[in-house]
């Protein structure tokens, strides 16, 4: 008995598109449009782009469903994270980086007691500023090892890496970090 | 100190604020595909098949049509021979040329 749509795996959904199935690309679509955002927002910082850059991602496989080549790819997920991350280097090539901290705003202001809830705010802010002058691939690897559905090893096969080359920028985007970030760690 | 640091260095990384996406995103997308032609990649021989099948005539349509193609081609192919006919013109030129010469 064929398998209902939802219980359908990545690549039998995929083998269906490139047949014409509008069907099996809702699925598909349904199934990883949270994942896919959540790395490109980490990227981009700007939620509508985020959203422009997944629906392109998709709008592509759909019209270029032979892009997917199964033989060469062994998960759907590690293939389509690629697409999207090359995506948001377009994205940040044409429109420049997000502007991500009011230079207005005072990192650390000493006068008041600080409220919990705004310095971790400003914290937050902080980090993504740091994260967002990190050497791309540095930054790449940061964005894909802290997304929560991805292991490193599936992030060292994102960027076509060893994992130990992975671990290495790993280990140089945080120590810049620690360092740029001295005052609130 | 320092493993402090990289623990609440850790931290901050994985609480990384996310803004939800619109509750709409997939929808959009599913509908913006559904105006977009794919691009297929077909075997020559589905597409030579699929022409024929747009010509939609009938099977002795294709035999007059090949009979034609055939009898063009071997048509073209073959150059006419005006070799017998130059000779024989130019041969009664020579016999009414030296005519003449009989006389002179």
């Amino acid at each position: 008995m064929p398998a209902a749509w939802p219980e359908k795996d990545d690549h039998e959904l995929l083998a269906l598109i490139q047949d014409g199935s509008g069907q099996a690309f809702t699925v598909l679509v349904e199934r990883h449009t949270e994942r896919f955002y959540r790395l490109a927002f980490r990227y981009l910082q700007n939620k509508a782009a985020a959203e422009d850059v997944v629906q392109d991602a998709f709008l592509k496989l759909w019209e270029n469903p032979a892009n997917w080549q199964p033989e060469r790819n062994s998960k759907f997920t590690t293939w389509f994270y690629r697409v999207v991350v090359n995506l948001c280097f377009d994205h940040r090539k044409r429109k420049g980086p997000v502007a991500l901290l009011d230079e207005d705003l005072p990192l650390i202001d000493d006068r008041e007691p600080v409220d919990e809830t705004m310095m971790r705010a400003q914290e937050q802010r902080v980090l993504e500023k740091e994260i967002a002058a990190l050497p791309e691939r540095q930054r790449t690897a940061l964005n894909l090892c802290f997304d929560e559905g991805l292991t490193n090893q599936e992030a060292a096969e994102v960027m076509g890496l060893h994992l130990k080359a992975l671990q290495s920028l790993i280990m140089r985007a945080k120590t810049t970090l620690k360092e740029r970030m001295k005052a609130y760690l | 100190m320092s493993d402090n640091r990289h623990d609440k260095l850790d931290l901050l990384l994985r609480a990384r604020r996310v803004e939800a996406a619109s509750p709409d995103l997939a929808q959009r997308i599913i509908l913006k595909a559904r105006g977009l032609p794919q691009v297929r990649n077909i075997a020559l021989w589905q597409s030579v098949r699929q022409l024929f099948a747009e010509f939609r005539l009938p099977k002795p349509g294709y035999v007059l049509a090949s009979a034609l193609i055939i009898g063009m081609l071997v048509g073209f192919s073959t150059a006419p021979d005006n070799s017998s006919i130059q000779d024989a013109s130019s041969s009664t030129a020579h016999l009414y040329l030296s005519g003449d010469e009989d006389l002179l």
